[in-house]
């Protein structure tokens, strides 16, 4: 990323300054890279969760500006940002939204991590603050949609104090120290927990949490940010009604990662055992998994108990979740027998997914296993083939110009959507821009790889060409498998995945790269 | 080390280390009753007043519809918002005909707590034909108008005192206007809101 400025002036000069300043911090044992070219997002899930982070936490300070955590005003106060403050709806929306997207990024964060074995080597601590973290996660999330004080947020609330007051021995003083005596106190503490102290917490974890290692990949982030706003833009949340204690509400089910534990709970066994007990347990299951794995190896494929516990476990989590959400539209039957899940059925249901879970997996390990196999296979017989989509650097030019007038016009659309009133497609538009950025960024780079690649036209002699451009950024993710982005300029038919790969990356333009090759 | 066998005596320095900790937990034990800085109990003492219903009026035993009921607030701040509490709200109930709510005095109410014994979310009497009973709209719990035990849904299977709702008990003056006696919050008397009742036989 910063290659590109080939001429260092003052103010480059000043941000140098200060990036190698920070090496006198706590941030020495921080590497942060800046990918040079498109690296799969699953690597770096946690950083996109984080990112999501910062966004709630900004969105978020601008929301105070306005809500009041008070009984009969949070609603209000919020269906004023909404409705009112320019641009509040934007600011709302892209809060609600960046909160599932950080519940969801946390989530597959997670198991990608549990399937790649990541938790081992030593990075036992990082895991369980990592489940930890993701618990806090959901809590912040779970106190944010309550203090909007909606019917639903009203019921959610009850739920959550009663759950705790039914904690055998601790419980009812829990409750009475975290919760205060009724609604009142409940919207207050609810909201500071929601802005101070769940953040502080988290931040702390977050401390621990970090790998020394972090990717930040401008384009990602630009298209999640993006992708953020437009969910914003086409499912704005809504208000729901304010709730009123002489109205008794209707029918509500909770967000959708808590609609599992709701599924739990309707089906009438003990609150405490259903309610607490058993997402607890899931809880300390998953953050006991590196002690339970004995494993040497990491891959998925070789750790086969493991995969298929985790291949049960996300399939209990998506039929609970579903569950959880359904509740029968035949108004005519009583509410108790729409709302009441059959538990024999239920639990039925959750064991049978266990051998369900089993199999799938074995299939998918074999599967797997098999086409590896065969890939060795073919390997052997032929060379591997890749095809790329290769532009050259004039057609790289003329898209990335195309992708400004794109932005431009876009830009000029958001403003007039804004003008006009029509606030979710802006919120649209916005996030449509950011992603075109996303897609713009990506290219600009991939042009400035491609211009750093192409072969200086006539063999000079030259001795030290890197004198000049010398700002290397030393953290570049490693460049070894660039094959995907090359361009298949060198004569020489194929290249060997990882030596060609390497020798590409020989700046030395005298060095003539079919001599190498074919020594 | 030095000393051959110090098994079943203590040494200067144990005694030592028994002194530090016992300065540090005399250092920290003043903080203890400070936990009652969080809880935020409520000092309303329970009075008699009369059935206020929410457009105003004070309710009556000649004019108030059979099986019909409507929300009312007690024990009253005066705080309007502070009154806004759902552990506040009572469903004030006239029985259907069929029930006793024909008799025109106390016998035809019931006042049972609004919040579900289940997870506390807010039920509501449904007077149509075939329900005339407490409904929750979260689980399902289903509350019977006579005596606010809950007869269906998780909360009927809890085990009492909590599968009974918190009463207020009622009086009439002369006029047929209707009292709330001062309650006291006790799972023998009036009960627990949230928490249940014994039902008394």
């Amino acid at each position: 990323m910063v290659v590109s400025l080939k001429r260092r002036n003052g103010f480059a000069d000043f941000c140098y300054w200060i990036w190698d300043g920070l090496e006198r911090t706590v941030f020495i044992g921080t590497k942060f890279s800046f990918p040079a070219r498109f690296v799969s997002p699953f690597g770096f899930l946690g950083m996109l969760t984080f990112v999501t982070f910062i966004i709630l936490g900004i969105t978020g300070a601008l929301l105070m500006f306005y809500y009041q955590p008070i009984l009969d005003r949070s609603w209000d106060s919020v269906a004023k940002i909404n409705n009112v403050v320019p641009f509040g709806f934007a600011i709302r929306n892209i809060h609600y939204h960046a909160s599932n997207a950080m519940v969801l990024l946390a989530v597959l964060h997670m198991y990608y991590q549990y399937f790649s074995g990541r938790y081992k080597i030593r990075n036992e601590i990082i895991w369980v603050t990592g489940v930890v973290l993701g618990t806090v996660t959901i809590l912040e999330a779970f106190t944010g949609y309550d203090i909007i004080f909606s019917e639903r947020a009203e019921l959610a609330i009850s739920i959550a104090a009663s759950l705790t007051n039914s904690m055998p021995v601790v419980g009812p003083t829990i409750r009475d120290a975290m919760f205060g005596s009724g609604f009142f106190d409940f919207i207050l503490r609810f909201y500071t927990l929601h802005v101070f102290i769940l953040p502080i917490v988290m931040l702390g974890l977050m401390a621990v949490h970090m790998p020394r290692f972090l990717v930040f990949d401008v384009p990602m982030v630009m298209a999640i940010t993006g992708a953020i706003l437009v969910t914003g833009g086409v499912f704005p949340v809504d208000l729901g009604s304010k709730f009123q204690p002489t109205v008794p509400p209707g029918i509500t089910v909770p967000e959708w990662y808590l609609t599992g534990i709701y599924a739990f709970l309707r089906t009438q066994y003990d609150k405490f055992v259903t309610g607490v007990l058993w997402p607890g347990l899931f809880i300390v299951a998953i953050a006991m998994t590196p002690f339970i794995d004995r494993y040497k190896k990491f891959s998925w494929k070789d750790r086969p108990i493991i995969t298929a516990f985790g291949i049960t476990g996300i399939a209990q989590v998506m039929v609970t979740t579903y569950w959880g959400f359904y509740i029968t539209p035949d108004t005519t039957k009583p509410l108790v027998a729409r709302l009441v899940i059959d538990p024999i059925f239920f639990y039925l249901v959750m064991l049978l997914l266990v051998p369900i879970g089993f199999g799938f997996s074995y299939m998918m390990i074999s599967l797997a296993k098999e086409s590896e196999r065969k890939a060795k296979l073919a390997a052997a017989k032929a060379p591997h083939k890749v095809s790329t989509i290769n532009f050259s650097g004039k057609w790289i030019n003329w898209l990335i110009v195309a992708l400004l007038l794109f932005q431009i016009f876009l830009d000029i659309a958001a403003y007039n959507a804004a003008l006009s009133g029509m606030k979710n497609f802006n919120l649209f538009l916005t996030g449509l821009i950011l992603m075109s950025f996303a897609g713009m960024f990506h290219l600009y780079r991939h042009g400035l790889n491609e211009a750093k690649k192409a072969p200086a036209a006539p063999p000079q002699p030259q001795t030290e060409p890197k004198s000049l451009g010398g700002s290397e950024p030393p953290a570049t993710a490693p460049p070894k498998e660039e094959t995907s982005g090359k361009p298949t300029l060198p004569p020489a038919a194929v290249a060997p995945e990882i030596s060609a790969a390497t020798l590409d990356d020989i700046k030395d333009p005298t060095i003539g790269k079919s001599d190498l090759r074919n020594p | 080390m030095s000393e051959p066998d110090t098994r079943g005596t203590v040494t200067r320095r144990d005694f030592l280390r028994l002194l530090g900790a016992a300065g540090v937990a005399t250092a920290f034990v003043p903080f203890v009753p400070w936990g009652k800085f969080m809880p935020n109990p409520s000092n309303i003492v329970p009075s008699k007043v009369q059935v206020v219903l929410p457009d105003g009026t004070v309710a009556n035993v000649k004019t108030f519809p059979k099986n019909s009921s409507e929300v009312i607030t007690y024990p009253s701040s005066g705080d309007p918002v502070i009154d806004q509490e759902a552990f506040k709200k009572w469903q004030f109930i006239r029985l259907p005909e069929e029930l006793g709510g024909g008799v025109d005095d106390v016998s035809a109410f019931r006042v049972y707590s609004m919040v579900c014994l289940h997870l506390w979310c807010l039920w509501k009497y449904w007077p149509q034909e075939g329900r005339k009973r407490g409904e929750c709209p979260c689980h399902g719990s289903m509350y019977n108008p006579l005596t606010g035990k809950a007869f269906a849904g998780p909360a009927s299977l809890q085990a009492p005192p909590s599968n009974v709702l918190a009463t207020l008990y009622l009086e009439a003056d002369n006029n047929g206007d209707l009292w709330i006696k001062p309650a006291t919050w006790s799972t023998n008397a009036n009960g627990v809101v949230g928490y249940g009742r014994f039902l008394k036989t």
